[in-house]
């Protein structure tokens, strides 16, 4: 039965009772995290037989918090997209009580959306990327799966913090964030993008509308703010993802592992042929645009680089007024499950991937959005650094809180 | 038509830091292959790079020691190409922001004027993987040795200042002291630890223009650069009379033959910034830290020597060439030896005595406080400069002092009145035409006496009394 979800599954883990933060619950982290030992192909012939040396900073500080391993998940193809995820179905199986993920767009949210789970991409930095296997080392973030909210904080808790072996995270070794939130009394203000309701169909309008209704009388206040560059999110991730995915991937060789091809005459003839057998071909196409944008087209790429600086100078003044901006998670009618264009794999996470291009946290909660097509979630985004504002508005909201209250 | 050369010269240094740029492998090349490596320099996915501090700090030493402005902010960019001595497809080093811009070093011209050439730029980048080609039977194998893949490395390019062979090599000397001297690299171009590309293009004498340059490779010794640059300008004067047209590429220095040959058409590949390793802010405080833990460099240290010690120009700069050198110089002189003599003494006898060991001054077994106490000697005439010089060589291989082998091997000086004036009679009366001759007016005869009554002493008679009594005798 667990095959379906996991790549490797252990029949054995250790499941503690120790009393520390998460003894007794069960990890799945995706293929693409490495785990000490575990084979780790990241859903892809280029990493056949990869095996890791050593476990990913937050693998083992989930060890160190006591939570047990039960295996690592299936992926798409280096992580991009969602075709053949397994990490919710894990939960849905009810094999593993969390699962980390790789989020580049927003697949961590919008698995968890489409499961009616809980779904958290945490500040860029924040969570060391130490053993992750991504391809677009400025998006990339390990994302939490999980059908309880506090089970995702007290992991979050668990593997969160710095870390040497990330230096990504030197730049943002600065305090969680200074704005006072704490009390249960504090007043939370939130915004709704213009342009992002503009953008869906009115059956999504119409539950989007009655979620903003709860939130409200949740005690959070509610505006509407345009963002006239918001447009702008996808291609711009699209641009520098390709191009960054491009050297990422430059390491796949095909020699010390992964898929080498048979019959090559000389080493330049092996790399091309290994390379041409095991990536497919939406991956070629998004990996032969960042080339070209490498070798054909730089400036294209730095005016990229250039709008990503904008729209993160703009989304910090969004909130200088703001604690959040309230989205959808995804859009109903979208199949996940297919695509046949590097297009086709963007078009699920248009409304999640703003976050990854600036770096900031985002929850989605499940309940809140219900449609013919099911439920397309509730997506919270916290200014960077203030992941524990989007726990902390998420206990306002969920029924549990609101049970207690 | 009269036409000059146009070259630019682009150096890799490798700083000689314990570890390499982006890992804590030991930065030791030439260990058993593939032993300094980790999944950071073997770029096993999943891994990040950790930029070294001390390779920064090495970095910035160079750049100062080559009068750079650092940067405040500079950053890494992915240098992008697909070889097998790459493992990440990309190598990290700083294209868009260097770490240091605008340098200089003064070279001595050969017609003995100073000219100022410029730097361009300094910045860091991660040395790639070494290739081996060899032959398994019939089959020819490419093995890869990971162990220089990530060393740390400045590159340094100038500005095409430099006009000929020579002052490219008086340029390459100069800065591959200042580089020594700050203690950033070892700069060996026989080891490999300093590498020198060079830019050449030929146009008509007077003119402004750049032409298409041609690259050349693989020269590992100074004096080979200089050999490669004067065939390069040669060929490329021999094209152009022959009204053929230049075109970019590389040549590789063929050090055997003494010509360059063609390689390949030059490849540049796309930089593009990288994602991972943070941007490099210094700021002044910090800058100012590393400044001052550079040391006298020997431009100064030369005008030091000469105002201090009363050295000549010549001493002065012989003495600050290398910053051992200059540090045993000083001992020396602070102990009371005069300056000048320890100068020449250090120039003339101990240096080559070291060469011919291949020994270092710090290697060697005369410390500044043994050599000081053999010239004191000297100085206070207790030895002569010939038994002086047979003293050193001994010091080499004893522990005894100066003094103790003064007195066990019995070179003290001869220098009682009464024993060198019984040495002068018993050569005069020894050498009776000699005498005669002198008389005579054939002031030669003199300089054969001395050496008589000096070979009579076995070599001890203190020079200038016994030519005083000689020459008192002989009226």
């Amino acid at each position: 039965m667990h095959s379906k979800a996991f790549f490797h599954f252990d029949s054995s883990p250790r499941v503690r009772a120790d009393g520390k933060a998460l003894s007794g619950k069960r990890a799945a982290v995706q293929c693409s995290i490495s785990v000490r030992g575990w084979p780790t192909e990241a859903g892809s012939p280029a990493l056949r037989g990869f095996v890791p040396l050593e476990d990913a900073t937050a693998v083992e500080r989930l060890r160190s918090a006591g939570a047990a391993l039960v295996g690592n998940t299936h992926t798409s193809e280096l992580g991009f997209g969602l075709f053949g995820d397994g990490a919710s179905r894990a939960l849905k199986d009810g094999l593993a009580d969390f699962v980390l993920v790789t989020d580049t767009m927003g697949e961590a949210r919008v698995a968890a959306a489409g499961a009616g789970v809980f779904g958290f991409k945490p500040s860029y930095g924040r969570v060391s990327r130490f053993g992750l296997i991504g391809m677009v080392p400025s998006m990339d973030c390990c994302g939490i799966l999980g059908s309880d909210l506090e089970d995702i904080a007290a992991v979050f808790k668990a593997i969160e913090g710095g870390d040497d072996r990330d230096p990504s995270m030197d730049g943002c070794r600065m305090p969680t964030l200074q704005r006072d939130y704490g009390g249960a009394d504090s007043t939370l203000s939130a915004g709704v993008i213009t342009q992002c309701i503009d953008s869906l169909e009115a059956g999504e309008r119409l539950a989007f509308r009655g979620a903003l209704g709860r939130i409200r009388k949740a005690g959070i206040t509610i505006r509407e703010v345009p963002w006239k560059d918001f447009d702008l999110f996808q291609a711009t991730h699209n641009l520098i993802g390709s191009v960054e995915a491009s050297s990422s991937c430059g390491k796949f060789d095909g020699v010390r592992y992964g898929h080498c091809a048979s019959g090559s005459r000389n080493w330049n003839e092996m790399y091309l042929q290994s390379r041409a057998e095991s990536f497919s071909l939406i991956m070629k196409s998004f990996l032969f645009q960042g080339a070209y944008f490498q070798f054909e087209n730089y400036p294209a790429f730095e005016r990229a680089c250039g709008i990503r600086a904008r729209l993160v100078a703009e989304s910090r003044e969004l909130f200088s007024d703001l604690d959040l901006l309230i989205f959808p998670t995804r859009h109903a009618a979208i199949d996940i499950s297919r695509a046949d264009t590097v297009e086709q794999v963007y078009e699920p996470f248009s409304l999640t991937l703003p976050s990854n291009v600036t770096g900031q946290p985002a929850l989605t909660l499940p309940g809140f959005l219900p449609t013919g097509d099911g439920d397309i979630g509730l997506q919270l985004v916290g200014p960077h650094f203030g992941d524990e504002l989007l726990f902390e508005a998420a206990r306002r909201l969920s029924p549990r809180a609101e049970g207690a209250r | 038509m009269n036409y000059e050369a146009v070259i630019g010269l682009e150096i890799h240094v490798q700083l000689n830091c314990r570890t390499k740029m982006f890992c804590q492998c030991a930065n030791h090349a030439g260990d058993e292959p593939n032993r300094n490596t980790c999944p950071i320099c073997l770029w096993l996915p999943g891994n990040l790079p950790r930029f070294s501090r001390e390779a920064l700090e090495k970095a910035v030493l160079a750049s100062l020691a080559l009068n750079c402005q650092i940067q405040g902010e500079s950053a890494f960019d992915q240098k992008v190409y697909y070889y097998p001595d790459l493992p990440k497809g990309y190598q990290l080093s700083q294209f868009h922001r260097p770490l240091a811009r605008n340098g200089w070093v003064d070279i001595t011209d050969v017609d003995g004027l100073t000219r100022k050439i410029r730097i361009q730029k300094v910045h860091m980048e991660e040395d790639v993987a070494k290739l081996v080609h060899e032959q398994e039977g019939r089959t020819p194998v490419s093995l890869v040795d990971f162990n220089r893949a990530g060393a740390p490395l400045v590159e340094i390019v100038t500005e095409p200042d430099l006009r000929s062979p020579y002052q490219a090599m008086e340029f390459l000397r100069r800065l591959r002291m200042q580089l020594r001297y700050s203690g950033s690299s070892d700069c060996s171009m026989e080891l490999g630890t300093m590498r020198v590309d060079a830019n050449i293009s030929i146009r008509p004498r007077g003119s402004g223009q750049l032409n298409t340059k041609v690259e050349i490779k693989n020269m590992n010794s100074i004096r080979h650069v200089g050999d490669a640059i004067a065939y390069e300008i040669t060929r490329q004067e021999n094209m152009v009379l022959a009204g053929e047209t230049v075109v970019i590429h590389t040549r590789l220095w063929d050090p055997d033959n003494r010509v360059t040959t063609a390689m390949r058409g030059k490849f540049e590949g796309p930089c593009i910034p990288d994602p991972s390793v943070p941007r490099i802010v210094i700021d002044d405080e910090w800058l100012e830290e590393i400044r001052s833990t550079l040391p006298e460099m020997p431009d100064r240290k030369a005008v030091r020597f000469g105002s201090q010690y009363g050295l000549t120009g010549e001493d002065a700069t012989i003495m600050s060439s290398e910053r051992d050198l200059s540090e045993y110089f000083e001992a020396v002189a602070e102990r009371g030896v005069s300056p000048r003599l320890a100068a020449q003494w250090i120039a003339v006898q101990f240096l080559p005595l070291l060469k011919e060991r291949n020994e270092t001054l710090a290697e060697s077994s005369v410390t500044p406080e043994r050599f000081a106490n053999l010239l004191l000697m000297l100085e206070r005439g207790e030895i002569n400069a010939n038994a002086a010089k047979e003293v050193l060589k001994k010091l080499r291989e004893s522990f005894s002092t100066p003094e103790e082998i003064v007195t066990e091997s019995g070179y003290r000086q001869v220098s009682g009145a009464a024993e060198l004036e019984t040495i002068v009679d018993r050569v005069l009366v020894e050498n009776p035409s000699a005498v005669e001759n002198f008389r005579k007016g054939a002031s030669k005869a003199m300089g054969f006496l001395m050496g008589q009554a000096m070979q009579a002493s076995g070599g001890k008679a203190h020079p200038r009394l016994l030519k005083e009594i000689m020459t008192r005798k002989l009226q």
